[in-house]
């Protein structure tokens, strides 16, 4: 193939300035983007109203699309579930048995809990949600890890809040529009999120990896307490999150930490769920946009 | 002479532009961007940046298919719908037209592998750029986790973008 349209279009003045004046406006927008990324890598603030317009916008076509998928496999998998009936039934039964059982333990350490934090007088607080909407969308292709949810400032909604799923810790919200609000995960590299381990309580600090796996190191430095199959929960440091909420699982260890998955997985979560911080105190240090550590 | 009313059904009477050609490159590549607006949760963001694959293959295709400065609005919609740092995508896709003119003047023949090459150059600077802006926002992924596997999937994603263009020109010119 030829060349496309060379740069002179004929011997005409008035094309000859358009094309001279086209480029000067290329170049122009080349330097206002330049000004523009300056500012939201400095100030990102200053965009948080027209970001937040943007959600507005795209939100509700993402959590309309969301219903159509989630309403196709809920057909496909309601199908499934007819065709081997029998089987799940006698399952489910075995199963409740032993869930029954769990319970009932469970139900005689929480109230041992109950009778124990009575006589050391701590404070316990309500842990109220905020908000519940569905993760609606992500960042497809960015070094960047984020998700969308269908919840807003309109519902109360804050930036700097943390925001879990009934399964786990899913991140906290950067940006929010009136509907719907960009949540940073903790599969993010800028997320740092002050954890423990369950079994021993060792602190930890969990930090995402930007590929959907969070990379888990331990504040001391010695021998790797880590073990495949590990469950890390969120230790409250910082007052940003709550404790005890689980964050991840250790599949691999490395030379002085280990890789773990979310348990949350923010494709798979039905709903999303948005808690004041811990110490409202903190919102104020975790709404700056520099903040990584909290 | 061969008269056109008379001729076989790819006679060209009655045939031309359709209606807003003008403007069907521009939606095309807004419709790219808005890829990012599926309900799909990417573990891992490896997907390709359809706008920008898109801008590379209209602007390979035909100089003209919008007035060059454009690049700059339609990248700022592209950094609203995808959360990208607002002014990435305008610095990144107006450079991308500048390059593009000034490779315009210093190639004498394009063929499909140049400008499979010269897709490869641009896509990779832009994953390079994201992956720095990235950096200094906080989020230093190493290079070959994140950018890498984004490159080679854009790459591999651009014939598909080259074709819709072709196809979409000869549709809104009629041809």
């Amino acid at each position: 193939m030829a060349a496309s349209a060379g740069p002179r279009p004929g011997w005409s003045r008035r094309a000859q300035y358009s094309l001279f004046f086209s480029f000067l406006a290329v170049v122009g927008g080349l330097l206002a983007g330049l000004i523009m990324l300056i500012l939201s890598l400095v100030a990102p603030q200053s965009y948080a109203v027209v970001r937040g317009a943007a959600l507005d916008v795209t939100a509700p076509i993402s959590g309309a699309l969301s219903e159509v998928t989630t309403t196709v496999t809920g057909l496909v998998g309601g199908a499934g579930d007819y065709w081997n009936a029998a089987n799940q039934n006698g399952q489910l039964k075995r199963e409740r048995a032993a869930l029954m059982r769990r319970m009932v333990e469970a139900r005689a350490i929480l109230e041992e809990n109950q009778q124990l934090k009575a006589a050391l007088q701590l404070r316990e607080r309500t842990e109220q949600a905020v908000a519940a909407g569905r993760v609606v969308g992500s960042s497809f292709e960015s070094p960047r890890r984020f998700a969308v949810i269908s919840v807003g400032s309109s519902d109360g909604v804050k930036i700097g809040m943390p925001v879990r799923a009934p399964e786990g810790l899913i991140g906290r919200v950067i940006e929010s529009g009136m509907l719907a609000s960009r949540v940073l995960l903790v599969t993010d590299r800028a997320n740092i999120v002050p954890a423990r381990i369950l079994r021993g309580g060792q602190p930890v600090i969990s930090t995402g990896r930007g590929d959907g796996t969070i990379d888990v190191r331990p504040l001391e430095v010695g021998k790797n307490p880590f073990k495949p199959g590990d469950v890390i929960i969120t230790s409250g440091t910082g007052g940003l999150y709550p404790p005890l909420v689980p964050i991840a699982k250790v599949i691999r260890l490395d030379d002085d930490g280990a890789i773990a998955v979310p348990i949350a997985d923010p494709a798979r979560v039905s709903f999303a769920i948005v808690v004041p911080p811990y110490e409202p105190a903190a919102l104020e240090v975790a709404s700056r946009p520099d903040s990584g550590t909290l | 002479m061969v008269r056109s009313a008379l001729g076989h059904k790819t006679a060209q009477i009655g045939r031309g532009p359709r209606l807003g050609a003008d403007y069907v490159p521009a939606a095309t590549v807004v419709l790219g961007s808005l890829i990012a607006v599926l309900p799909i949760v990417s573990a891992r963001g490896w997907w390709p940046d359809a706008g920008l694959l898109m801008l590379i293959g209209w602007r390979l295709l035909r100089a003209d298919a919008w007035p060059a400065w454009w690049a700059a609005p339609l990248g700022f919609a592209n950094d609203l719908i995808t959360g990208t740092p607002i002014g990435l995508s305008v610095a990144v896709w107006s450079a991308v037209m500048i390059a593009m003119d000034v490779l315009d003047r210093r190639t004498m023949w394009r063929d499909y592998w140049i400008e499979w090459a010269i897709a490869c150059v641009i896509v990779g600077l832009a994953e390079f750029a994201q992956w720095r802006i990235a950096a200094i926002m906080g989020a230093s992924v190493p290079l070959s986790m994140s950018a890498g596997p984004s490159i080679l999937v854009s790459v591999l994603c651009f014939p598909i973008a080259a074709y819709i263009a072709a196809r979409l020109d000869r549709w809104r010119l009629g041809r």
